[in-house]
């Protein structure tokens, strides 16, 4: 599937999630891991728009690829933002989770999710770039 | 999907349809509402999800703040939520602070 390279800005995420979208069918994903890793990439793009672009007051692209094989389905988010790594923020722990709403933290439930929803998670950062990696196996899921 | 929200007050019932994909772009939409439907002191608000098909953790915030903002007096009703939106209602433990209904007759 070819790459896409879409502005850092919140309205790009619905073409962000139609990118995932095709790039599932593509693999052949069911419909519950497709939906976990359309709302794994919408969560990192939206952390990646507004910490690692808004709030610092930057400007730019974020750019999706895909790579499909036997075994797997990968997404890369690549960014020029600040360097974030998500899996460096306190996840939610169950007592919180079951806490009423209104004495909820707002924070880490978009993490939350991301680690829910696929396989595997990694993040690097190099030669100036943030790069967020999605990893679904095409079978062994339901 | 485009997201929409719509406000209907009945009986101091607060009724909001959603429907499409409420993520961080239409989040502030559904806020929005929700301030809307808070100024009218409803004493229950009913969310009709039968049609909302992506649900990302800024809608859930903008539950809490819901919750927050409305008062902990106000039950929360989930109505027609299906498939992995629900999933992700209840992997976050929002089904412990909502109750979760199939249906729902105006009263």
């Amino acid at each position: 599937m070819i790459s896409l390279c879409l502005p850092a800005t919140l309205d790009s995420l619905d073409e962000l999630g139609k990118y995932i979208m095709a790039a599932t069918t593509e693999a052949g994903l069911d419909t519950k891991p497709a939906y976990g890793l359309r709302l794994a990439v919408d969560e990192i793009a939206t952390n990646i728009i507004t910490h690692g672009y808004e709030e610092a007051e930057r400007a730019g692209d974020i750019a999706v690829s895909s790579e499909l094989t036997d075994s797997s389905l990968t997404i890369v988010l690549e960014d020029t933002g600040i360097p974030f790594d998500p899996l460096s923020r306190t996840l939610p722990g169950e007592e919180e989770l079951n806490m009423p709403l209104e004495e909820r933290d707002i924070g880490g439930l978009g993490i939350f999710l991301v680690l829910k929803g696929v396989d595997n998670f990694s993040y690097e950062f190099s030669e100036g770039k943030n790069r967020n990696i999605f990893v679904m196996n095409r079978s062994g899921r339901g | 999907m485009a997201f929409d929200a719509q406000l209907a007050m009945t009986n101091s019932v607060a009724k909001i349809t959603l429907i499409g994909s409420l993520d961080a772009s239409s989040a502030p939409r559904f806020k929005e509402v929700i301030e809307e439907a808070a100024v009218q002191s409803p004493t229950k608000l009913v969310l009709i999800m039968n049609n909302l098909d992506f649900l990302a953790s800024a809608g859930l915030r903008v539950l809490i703040f819901a919750k927050q903002k409305m008062g902990a007096a106000v039950d929360i009703y989930v109505v027609g939520s299906q498939g992995p939106v629900l999933g992700t209602l209840e992997m976050s433990g929002f089904h412990h602070s909502v109750y979760i209904q199939e249906t729902y007759v105006d009263a």
